[in-house]
Order: C-alpha cells, then sequence, then structure tokens
C-alpha cells in the first residue's frame, strides 16, 4: 500500500526533488526527507496526529501520560521522556526524522546531531489552524495526503457539531485545577480555542494569555457568575495524587454560580488538553466531550 | 498603654480593608460573602504570619543569631519533603496526619541544621544564615529531584509560594491551632529568653536547656507543617516581624510577643492585600509579595544590625 502511494507520489512529482518534501514548521518553511522509514517523535500532540495518519513511529518518549497513546504506539522504543532524550538509543536507532515539539522543542539543536530535525510546536493563537496545518504537513511528509486530507475532514466536522451545541447555550470560563487552587484562562491562551473555534462566549473577557492562566480566587467564579465552567484538572493531567478538581470546586461560592446550579461544571479529559494539546486525535475527544455535555438530556 | 494604640489602630485599618476587598461585590448577601469568604482569608493571613513569627522568634534564640529564621533552617524543605513521600506513599492519608508527618520531617531537617550551627565558628553572625540557604537549598533540591522524578512539580510548586487565593471556611481552620501555640509560647517566653543566654549561662540560671530547646523547635515545627499544608511557604516573615520589634522594643519577649505575633499577622496580611489589589480581580501570591519587600528589609537589617547579637 505504501509503496504504492509513493509510486503515485513520483509519479505526480512536481518541481519538488524525490527525495525532500517542503512542509510548514513552527520555525518556517523546513526541507524534509520523504518519506521517512524510521521516525522519532518526541511531541505528544505531533505523536497523535501522525498515528492518526496510520504513520507508523519508531521511537516515542516515555510516559505519555495518555494510555490511548500508549496503546497506539505499542511496538515503539523509548527513547528517552519528553523533557531528556535518550540520545545513546537514538544514535543506536539512526532515524531518519526526529520530530519535536512544545515541551521537546528545547532539545532540537542537540537532536540535530542525530537526524533532520523538525519542531512542529503548537502554541497559542489559531489553535485549529495549526493543528490542520501540521496534519497536512505530516501528509506531505509521509506520503499520506489522503488520509490527512480525511483527517482534516473530520476534525471540521467534529468542530461544526461542536459550534452547532454550544450556540446560544450562554458563556462559559475554562479552569484549570491545580491542588486546591484555581487559575481562569482567556480566549487567547493555551485552551482558548474552545472559545474561538466554538464561538463560545467568553464569561469574563479579557484574561491575559499566560501559559498558566490567571490565579482567582472562589470569589472571583461567584462574582463572574459563568452559565458554564469547563474544568481541567491539571493533577490528572500528569497523574498526580492531589485533591481533585471536584472536591477543590465543592464549596459555598462555587454552588452559587449559574454553573454549578444548572449542572454545568464540565470536567474535561486534561491529558489531551493539558498534554497533547492542538493533537488531531485529542481535540476530537474533547470536542466529544464538549458536545455530550452542551446536548440536552431528552427525557 | 498609648504605645499600642497605634499598631492596634493599623491593624484594625488593615482587618477592615481586607475584609472589604475582593473579586466579589457585596449584595444582599454580604454577610454571607464576610462569613464564607473573607473572615477566613482575613484570618487565615493574620494567623500563618503571626505563627511565621513566632516561630521566627524562637529558633533566632536558639541559635542565637537574628539573621536566622525557620526557612533558613531547612524546616519548610524538610516538611516538603515529608509530604512528597506522603502523597507518593499514603496519597489518601488525612489532612491531620499529613501534618503531622510534615512537622516531623521539620524537625529531623532542623536538628540536623542545629547539628551543622554547633560546629561552626561564632565569629561571623552572617555565617549561620548563609550555612541555613545552603542547607535548605540542598534538601529544596532532593525534593525537586524526588518531586521530578516522580512527576510531582506541578504538586510541590503549589506549596512553593504561599498564598491565600484558595482560603474560604473549611479550609483553613487548621490554622486557629496557631493561636493555641502562641498561648503555650507566651507562658514558656521567659525560659525562651534565656535560651538566648547560650547553654552556659542558661544552666547556670537553672534552666532545663535541652528540655526547652526541644519544646521550642517542636513548637516551631508544628507551626511551619500547620501553615506549609494549609497555605503554603512565605520567606522573610519570620525574620522582619522579630527584627523591627526588637529594634524599637528591645529584647524583652514576654512583652514583645504579642507585637511580634500582630506584626507578623499585619505583615502577611498587608501581602495579602497588596497581592489582591496589583491585578485586580485576579491574584498575585502574597509570598511573592513578601519576597519582593522582604528582601529590602533583610538587606537593611544587614547593614543596620551588626553590633547586636548575643555572645
Amino acid at each position: 500500500m505504501r509503496t504504492l502511494l509513493i509510486a503515485g507520489l513520483l509519479a505526480c512529482a512536481t518541481a519538488a526533488s524525490a527525495d525532500t518534501v517542503s512542509v510548514e514548521t513552527a520555525t518556517g518553511t523546513a526541507e524534509v526527507p520523504a518519506s521517512p522509514e524510521t521516525v522519532a517523535v518526541f511531541d505528544v500532540a505531533a505523536i497523535d496526529t501522525i498515528s492518526a495518519l496510520g504513520q507508523p513511529i519508531a521511537g516515542v518518549p516515555q510516559p505519555l501520560y495518555m494510555d490511548r497513546l500508549e496503546a497506539a504506539t505499542e511496538g515503539a522504543e523509548p527513547v528517552g521522556t519528553l523533557f531528556e532524550p535518550d540520545f545513546e538509543t537514538l544514535a543506536v536507532m539512526q532515524p531518519d526524522l526526529i520530530v519535536v515539539g512544545g515541551r521537546s522543542s528545547a532539545q532540537a539543536e542537540a537532536l540535530g546531531q542525530i537526524a533532520p530535525v523538525i519542531d512542529m510546536t503548537i502554541w497559542g493563537d489559531g489553535m485549529v489552524e495549526q493543528a490542520k496545518a501540521r496534519i497536512d504537513a505530516y501528509g506531505e511528509i509521509f506520503g499520506r495526503q489522503d488520509a490527512a486530507t480525511e483527517l482534516s475532514a473530520a476534525l471540521d466536522d467534529k468542530l461544526a457539531e461542536a459550534r452547532e451545541t454550544v450556540a446560544g447555550k450562554g458563556n462559559a470560563l475554562i479552569l484549570l485545577t491545580n491542588g486546591g487552587k484555581i487559575s481562569a484562562f482567556g480566549a487567547d491562551s493555551r485552551f482558548g480555542w474552545l472559545h474561538g473555534a466554538l464561538d463560545l462566549p467568553e464569561a469574563h473577557p479579557g484574561l491575559s494569555s499566560e501559559s498558566h492562566g490567571q490565579a482567582v480566587s472562589f470569589e472571583f467564579l461567584a462574582e463572574t457568575d459563568p452559565d458554564w465552567l469547563l474544568v481541567i484538572d491539571r493533577g490528572a493531567a500528569i497523574g498526580a495524587e492531589g485533591e481533585a478538581a471536584a472536591a477543590t470546586l465543592d464549596n459555598p461560592l462555587v454552588a452559587r454560580t449559574k454553573a454549578a446550579q444548572q449542572g454545568h461544571i464540565v470536567y474535561l479529559d486534561a491529558a489531551p488538553l493539558y498534554i497533547a494539546g492542538g493533537g488531531a486525535g485529542a481535540m476530537m475527544h474533547t470536542l466529544d466531550e464538549i458536545v455530550a455535555a452542551f446536548t440536552p438530556d431528552e427525557g | 498603654m498609648r504605645r499600642w494604640l497605634f499598631p492596634l489602630a493599623a491593624l484594625a485599618g488593615l482587618i477592615a480593608l481586607s475584609l472589604s476587598l475582593g473579586a466579589a461585590s457585596f449584595g444582599e448577601d454580604a454577610g454571607w460573602l464576610l462569613m464564607v469568604s473573607r473572615l477566613p482569608r482575613t484570618a487565615a493571613a493574620l494567623l500563618a504570619g503571626a505563627g511565621l513569627a513566632l516561630a521566627g522568634v524562637v529558633v533566632q534564640q536558639v541559635v542565637q543569631n537574628r539573621l536566622v529564621e525557620p526557612s533558613l533552617t531547612g524546616a519548610p524543605e524538610a516538611a516538603m519533603l515529608g509530604l512528597l513521600a506522603v502523597t507518593l506513599l499514603a496519597p489518601g492519608l488525612a489532612v491531620a496526619g499529613k501534618m503531622l508527618i510534615a512537622a516531623g520531617c521539620a524537625l529531623a531537617g532542623m536538628a540536623g541544621y542545629l547539628a551543622l550551627a554547633a560546629r561552626l565558628p561564632r565569629e561571623d553572625p552572617m555565617l549561620l544564615p548563609i550555612v541555613g540557604m545552603v542547607y535548605g537549598g540542598i534538601l529544596g533540591a532532593i525534593g525537586v529531584w524526588a518531586a521530578w522524578s516522580a512527576d510531582l512539580m506541578q504538586y510541590l510548586g503549589a506549596w512553593r509560594l504561599g498564598e491565600f487565593s484558595g482560603v474560604m471556611q473549611g479550609r483553613y481552620e487548621w490554622l486557629w491551632a496557631i493561636a493555641a501555640l502562641a498561648g503555650l509560647l507566651y507562658v514558656i517566653a521567659d525560659r525562651i529568653t534565656i535560651l538566648g543566654l547560650g547553654e552556659a549561662q542558661a544552666r547556670s540560671l537553672g534552666l532545663d536547656y535541652a528540655q526547652t530547646r526541644a519544646l521550642g523547635l517542636v513548637v516551631v515545627s508544628v507551626i511551619t507543617a500547620l501553615v506549609l499544608v494549609t497555605v503554603g511557604a512565605f520567606p522573610f516573615v519570620g525574620l522582619v516581624a522579630p527584627n523591627l520589634v526588637a529594634r524599637w522594643r528591645g529584647d524583652n519577649l514576654r512583652a514583645n510577643l504579642p507585637l511580634i505575633a500582630l506584626g507578623g499577622g499585619a505583615l502577611l496580611l498587608a501581602a495579602d492585600v497588596i497581592g489582591r489589589l496589583i491585578r485586580y480581580p485576579f491574584e498575585i501570591p502574597a509570598a511573592t509579595v513578601i519576597a519582593v519587600f522582604g528582601a529590602g528589609v533583610f538587606l537593611w537589617l544587614l547593614h543596620a544590625a551588626p553590633g547586636r547579637r548575643h555572645g
């Protein structure tokens, strides 16, 4: 199947040379070896999207924090952690391409000694556009354009479904809990695509886009009084045992918000948002959760 | 008691400010908001600040050095190590158990520091705080390494910067134990003062030195653990409040303990109020505010206080 695809690719190859493709990365346009056989990927969002395209990955970091991806990359060799690549194993593996992003971006230069590296970080504004640009780029690199088109379309469908579901249901506040403390996130933050891509109004416009949100008090929640609370439990994202989000929010000040009174406190799975932000599968998983939460119970 | 008038008036003003300040606005149920959120937050800052200041006095008397405070003896770092161990081995442990373990570890950490301090030459008062910083740094590094290996860095971060944004009714009551400990300290204030004269002097005055010192350190560990587990770590409070009071009123501990407690409480409450104001309605951790302010006062003390040490 793959040889067929590559043959097809070669047949319709334009000016691009047969052995490299040029794709858009986080650091600008890059020339990447075409159809690399052995790939090591150090970014969970990238692992998510590349496996969704059906491309096998030879080396992944441990832990990935997500069971679904652990299962999808079962045959892959562990090559260190998100923050610390295992250079010896990589040197033996001799990958044709290494993908870094987000937490592993800092290692791009060091990894460049071993193989060609691309930085596919997805961050900040225009999360959805970036996610789709990455899908296209991986499609080009691995010669899986058809799968990429399909995946992009599937993501668009989910976004449209979610947009439709949340329309007219009121405003929302994105909240990250960490132990007993809370911080709020606005439309241009790392989770802000939930506002922007879904046209979901912000309960408190003007929150800054710091990567760990704005520290707020429970009084702030009572005052903002959102219709919906979208809660991400940071402790759960990294498997830490701490005060769970539900316990943190179980207090009289939160109980007075419209969100609490109408049962509109939505606990989103943390890892897809916090660890794999911008991965195609992760985004769809979150969108499914939103659709399920915002769909009124029949009965 | 004219000299009490000004500090009490200032404190009352600060409390009133704290009660009227918050992200929520007073509606028809102002009383409810006060009970659930404002009073607890104000009380928590006062109690934590008072506790840290009193712990600071005790440590300063024990090591006979004005420039040392609990956070310069490895106590908070050791308590954090204990809390990390609890998180890894027995995450479901009740709060009381966590506090006990944190207090035990803080005590062990301080014992290690005192063993180090006993071997230091006494000529230079700067040696003790510097050694304390290095010692605390080493313990802290072990904690960071353990947290890093176990993926608990974020969890550690929640304690390292003390703040009161999460305080409300039902989430701070442990801090009232500090009030009881303050009463205990008041009872043994004279003995703590004698501790500050050094072991030989204290013994000749008929004090059971080892027992008194142990009691003082247990109180310090418990206060450290209570504050750390409930609201996190705060630098400098134990240093600044006792020193300011000593410069103003001298060294009569029994007379000064209430002032030191009020001073520490006012300091932390002021820091929390400032932290609530700077980026209203968002929060700046009180520990951050204290660190900026405390560092300045610490530098001033270093320049101004070389001549006033025991010996």
